[in-house]
């Protein structure tokens, strides 16, 4: 892996982003149907149509709306909200935080427990113990997220009350310090459980089919016929190679998980942005809904990109043009 | 080797903990005390309460209503700003009106009650309003309310930004005069007889001058940190969270609000809503969705209000509209075997679960002086349906749907199939007509569309062949019936006259109850607008929805309007 | 299973690029192929399912008791002789419901399926057959499609243009294709070098011949390999567009009915239950089904 390698990889970054960026405006601009139409309401007159139509430059031709919005871009201005009246940034990062704990959670706990589940698995292949991981992973991968929701919503927070129904603090709850931080941490729980489940799954499968690989891989083998200890085999041998596929799974789901993170925020009443994007949706926010988009679009790429980085560091098998 | 199990236990036990941990430190009850008010009679928390339900009425004011108390507010979305006076957004309303006053604010009947003003002079038989302003209102910042606000609020921001008030008063208007710190002169080129229903918090809220002058209101900070007259002041807004706001001690109405405190916090889906109602998160309900509300009732701690009135709208009818340029609508027969064919009890019923009534006539029973008793509206008929589709030639084989045979405008073997466009809440009224029309041959497709997007398709685009809105008829029939009827509406402009709907006569009497100041002379004329109405059946009105507001018994004293909290009092 | 990567889990993976994906599946005689997948109880449990829900969205208009649009009980009934999975808020059979939504996922899933070969295996078999430029700029738009936000812009689309099965079958078409572009594409870029393929062009047989007879035939087991784990990808979107309520509304569809289930959880359980247990189903029969696949062809991860 050279530096130019890495350099070539993030020039490409760019225009990339771009791209995506460019689908999702002539999405929203083709689209019948615009944001002042959603601002009055159930009714306002021509006068009012013509006057918030020149107010947000919509009456200028695309191309030019496209140059503006991207010279904004550039400068690090997304806009300013149709609908709040406040910079699209601003309302996006009051959101964030949220979507990015949840989502966070999720993907931190779910590679940790997804690649210690799976390699348990590989150790004890094929009892009893393994067949129910491996059963219980595919279930669970197959499982649509809304309906774990749902059906968590229902056992776990509805007939036991063990976990808060909706929202990521009590209303009129700690604002601040420790208190708070434990009220987050209740209400985050069930969400980031559901969300994580699935990515559990995956990982887990993944990883015991590959620690098993390895483990009858030649080097392996070598490792154990030195004497060296099973666990020491299973970590330092086993694990690491096998970990190649997982980090290309992991460093793909940024995406994936984006999606279902929205699904879940929906459940749970979690307030992320997902919300904002559902509503920016019906309301035709264009500068909101651009930038979210922006953002996940920055984040699938530097994901993919991360990966390959770490995948090439992983296994220096791998050479890079 | 039992490290991944360890991480995984570890992972659980660290969740656990943060449950179970916090438990201790985080009571659920709405009602949690900040300030304790020495004259609270009860300490019980809501659940414990034990007061036998009163029904549905509303509860009358009381003089024992305790003060103090925190109500926790469940709305469902974010609000996006907390200035009423530059949309029309029900969320922003919502959650803003406690906020803010209007000039005028209306009674149970609908009648003009002083709120800003405390006196108003008719002059001119209509054409001149002279409003008396209290000297006592101050804006939460400490400056005082003068007539420049109001003359500001309504040029600068009303008449601009908020789409109802402009479209309805700014026609007529000509001038808004201010004589003096105490006084404001609304002057227009005709008599104008509505504009005492069109003063109110959630018509024409009044927002301050020294803050806005020179801005754009839009986008002025103060939309999300407001400074208002109203009964409650702002404290903090997080959004997609929650809107604190705290008692307004100066509030100009003596000894008005009880409340230390009201959180709005918002849960976006109303089943979540009635969840955390019963958790005990949330105190205050503006809806309670059918299937929930016999369990609801069978708690003796759980009391309701049902009002007309909603932040975004009141006295709404959900309407059917037919499109009369399309040759098969165009047909009084196939309107009138649509009437027949469709059965509004079942409406009421699964998708309103009883809350509201069939409507029984064009204009809403909530508007009592212009609703007409005893109109011959089509009765729920089948056969009479089927004899009308068979008269107008569309034939009908076996159980399948409906072909023309010599219908006019239409080629014959044409099936008899059309679509329904309707916003995505409210496909449930879009199944269950889809259900009933399939009985009697028709075959109607579902078109579910985002408001704006609904609004370009039927007003613009007038690609629709029936459709459905809820038709908010408002305090009085100027501001929410004419636009559905008047030629003058046909066009663009959303939620408008849908159907496309010309009769010269109906156009007079609209423009002749514009101009009568007497409420039961314009009510005559819009009884006579009714009988047309259901005679041609441009529209056909099937329920009349209300709001069913769901709160505990420990709270007492709200109102069905937006400042539903100025009055209420929770014991502590 | 044992030693091979479960395909399935690494279906939606975006970056191909670093590992070979189910690669090439050798040619392997095919007539035992169902046997064989059959004979482990992983294939066996996935051909099931796969194929009972292929029969039930076949033969819904017999096994359906009532019209799924039409009121046929009392509404929010509970599951009974009557209704077997209940009825929902207008009085609508569940089970009526839910039989008719396998045909409307089986509708989704073969035309998506349809969709995304076509453009999967002819830009695939373009790019590795012409090699090159076109290779080069086939690729670079293939990349972009890949790490294109899928969810993000079908929820958007529908939204703004308005929910129908041709613009859902569109998108997830168009935004679904490219990861099965680079398995052809390396498939054919190895056959091609293969003996009986040189032997081909030494005959003086065209391009298109060598292509359409020689090449096609023996890359497209592993493009339907992949398009069967893709496949359950797409199912679980098109039931989470649905559950946010961007399915077709003029048709039953799983997710529709698990959507409609989420005002009623705590009265009706049985709304979000049963459907949620058959989009389960099928994704699982369709993974498993794809798992047995790359087991039996040989494929190597």
């Amino acid at each position: 892996m050279t530096g130019r390698y890495v350099g070539r990889r993030l020039l490409q970054v760019l225009p990339t982003v771009a791209g995506i960026v460019l689908v999702g405006f002539l999405l929203i601009h083709l689209a019948p149907g615009g944001p002042i139409i959603a601002l009055a309401g159930d009714s306002g007159d021509e006068e009012y149509y013509a006057f918030m139509t020149a107010k947000f430059g919509l009456d200028r031709p695309l191309p030019e709306q496209l140059a503006t919005y991207a010279g904004n871009v550039l400068r690090g201005d997304l806009g300013v909200s149709y609908i709040q009246g406040r910079p699209a940034i601003d309302v996006i990062a009051e959101r964030l935080p949220a979507t990015l704990l949840l989502a966070g959670t999720a993907l931190v706990g779910s590679s940790v427990a997804g690649v210690a589940l799976g390699a348990w698995a590989a150790a004890r292949a094929h009892s009893i113990r393994d067949l129910a991981v491996t059963s219980a992973a595919l279930v669970l991968y197959a499982a649509p997220v809304f309906w774990l929701g749902q059906l968590a919503l229902l056992t776990l927070a509805l007939r036991t009350g063990l976990f808060p129904v909706q929202g990521m603090t009590t209303a009129g709850g700690p604002e601040t310090g420790l208190a708070w931080a434990l009220d987050v941490a209740r209400h985050l729980a069930l969400p980031a459980l559901v969300l994580a489940s699935q990515e559990v799954a995956a990982v887990a499968r993944l990883t015991r089919a590959g620690v098993l690989e390895e483990l009858a891989a030649d080097h392996v083998r070598t490792a154990l016929a030195k004497g060296l200890s099973d666990r020491r085999v299973l970590v330092r041998h086993a694990l690491r190679r096998a970990l190649l596929p997982v980090v290309t799974v992991i460093g793909s789901r940024p995406g994936h998980l984006l999606a279902g993170t929205i699904v879940v925020e929906v459940v749970f009443g979690w307030p992320g942005l997902s919300r904002l994007l559902l509503t920016s949706v019906q309301t035709r926010d264009t500068p909101i809904l651009l930038g979210i988009f922006l953002l996940v679009a920055a984040t699938v790429v530097l994901a993919n990109l991360v990966t390959d980085l770490v995948y090439g560091w992983l296994d220096p098998r791998i050479r890079y043009r | 080797m039992g490290r991944g199990w360890a991480g995984w236990l570890m992972l659980l036990a660290v969740l656990l903990a943060a449950c179970t941990g916090s438990e201790p430190g985080t009571t659920e009850s709405p009602t949690a005390t900040r300030a304790p008010s020495p004259d609270a009679t009860a300490t019980a928390t809501d659940t414990a309460t034990t007061a036998a339900p009163t029904g549905e009425e509303t509860p009358s004011p009381t003089q024992t209503a305790a003060g103090g108390g925190t109500l926790v507010v469940a709305i469902s979305s974010d609000p996006g700003g907390l200035n009423p006076a530059i949309t029309t957004s029900g969320g922003t309303h919502t959650a803003s009106e406690l906020l803010y006053n209007g000039l005028v604010d209306l009674g149970p009947d609908l009648e003009p009650i002083p709120e800003l003003a405390e006196s108003w002079d008719v002059e001119e038989e209509g054409a001149l309003y002279r409003f008396h302003l209290r000297d006592d209102v101050t804006w939460h910042d400490g400056e005082p309310f003068t007539s420049a606000d109001v003359k500001y609020s309504f040029e600068e921001v009303l008449l601009q930004l908020h789409s109802r008030t402009q479209a309805s008063v700014g026609p007529s208007l000509e001038s808004i005069e201010t004589p003096d710190e105490q006084t404001v002169e609304f002057r227009f080129s005709q008599p104008y007889a509505p504009l005492l229903q069109q003063l109110n918090v959630t018509e024409a809220p009044i927002i301050p001058r020294h803050i806005y002058e020179g801005t754009d209101p839009l986008e002025n900070p103060a939309n999300n940190e407001p400074v208002g007259t109203g009964p409650f002041r702002f404290v903090s807004y997080t959004p997609d969270a929650e809107i604190v706001l705290e008692r307004n001690p100066d509030y100009f109405e003596e000894g008005l609000p009880h409340l230390d405190e009201v959180i709005m916090r918002v849960i976006p889906d109303e089943g979540s809503q009635v969840l955390a109602f019963e958790a005990g998160e949330v105190g205050w309900l503006w809806g309670v969705p059918g299937p929930d509300q016999e369990r609801l009732a069978a708690d003796p701690t759980v009391e309701f209000l049902q009002t007309p009135v909603n932040p975004g709208g009141a006295n709404c009818i959900m309407t059917v509209s037919f499109n009369l340029e399309r040759p098969i609508m165009a047909d009084l027969r196939v309107r009138q075997a649509i009437a027949h064919a469709l059965n509004r009890d079942q409406f009421l019923e699964r998708v309103l679960f009883g809350q509201g009534q069939v409507a029984a006539a064009p204009i809403s029973s909530g508007i009592p002086w212009a609703h007409a008793e005893g109109l011959d509206m089509p009765a729920n008929d089948p056969a009479e349906a089927e004899r009308l589709l068979d008269e107008a030639g569309w034939q009908r084989e076996g159980d399948g749907t409906r072909t023309a045979a010599g219908v006019e405008g239409v080629d014959d073997g044409t099936p008899l199939a059309f679509t329904f466009v309707h916003f995505p809440t409210f496909s449930a009224y879009g199944e269950l007509l889809r259900a009933q029309l399939r009985e009697v041959g028709m075959d109607v497709t579902l078109v579910p569309l985002e408001p704006p997007v609904f609004a370009e398709q039927v007003f613009t685009a007038r690609d629709f062949d029936t459709n459905i809105i809820s038709y908010c008829n408002a305090t009085d029939p100027e501001i929410g019936v004419r636009r559905m009827y008047h030629s003058s509406n046909i066009g663009e402009v959303p939620f408008s006259n849908a159907a496309a709907y010309r009769n010269d006569e109906v156009d007079r009497l609209f423009d002749e109850a514009q101009r009568t100041i007497d409420l039961e002379q314009r009510g005559a004329l819009y009884r006579q607008i009714q009988e047309i109405a259901v005679a041609e059946l441009p529209y056909f009105w099937i329920v009349e929805t209300v709001g069913t507001r769901a709160y505990r018994s420990s709270c007492s004293d709200f109102q069905p309007s937006g400042h539903f909290a100025k009055t209420a009092s929770c014991e502590q | 299973m044992a030693g091979s990567t479960p395909a399935s889990a690494i279906a939606d993976a975006t970056d191909v690029a670093p590992v070979g994906r189910v690669g090439a599946l050798g040619r392997a005689p095919r007539r035992r192929l169902l046997r064989r997948i059959l004979q482990t109880p992983a294939g066996a449990a996935g051909v099931s399912l796969t194929l009972l829900v292929i029969v039930v969205g076949l033969l819904a208009d017999l096994l359906a008791p009532t019209d799924p649009l039409v009121p046929a009980g009392p509404p929010l009934a509970p599951p009974s002789p009557a209704h077997l999975m209940g009825t929902d808020a207008l009085g609508r059979d569940l089970l009526s419901g839910v039989v008719y939504g396998a045909r409307t996922s089986l509708v989704v899933v073969f035309a998506t399926g349809a969709l995304v070969l076509l453009i999967g295996v002819t830009v695939g078999t373009v790019s590795g057959y012409r090699g090159g430029r076109v290779d080069d700029a086939l690729m670079r738009v293939t990349e972009f499609f890949q790490v294109l936000p899928r969810f993000f812009l079908a929820i958007m689309a529908i939204a703004l243009f308005g929910p129908g099965l041709d613009l859902l079958v569109l998108v997830l078409g168009l935004t679904s294709w490219a990861t099965l572009a680079r398995v052809v594409r390396a498939e054919v870029l190895s056959l091609s070098q293969r003996e009986f393929v040189e032997a081909a062009r030494a005959s003086g047989a065209s391009d298109t011949r060598i292509v359409v007879l020689e090449i096609l035939p023996n890359a497209l087991p592993a493009a339907v390999v992949y398009l069967g784990l893709l496949l359950a990808q797409v199912l679980l979107l098109e039931a989470s567009l649905g559950f946010l309520g961007l399915g077709d509304p003029n048709l039953v569809s799983w997710g529709y009915l698990a959507g409609q289930a989420q005002r009623f959880l705590r009265v009706a359980w049985w709304l979000s239950f049963f459907p949620g247990v058959a989009i389960a189903f099928a994704v699982l029969g369709l993974n498993l089904l794809g798992d047995a696949l790359t087991d039996v062809l040989g494929g190597r991860r």
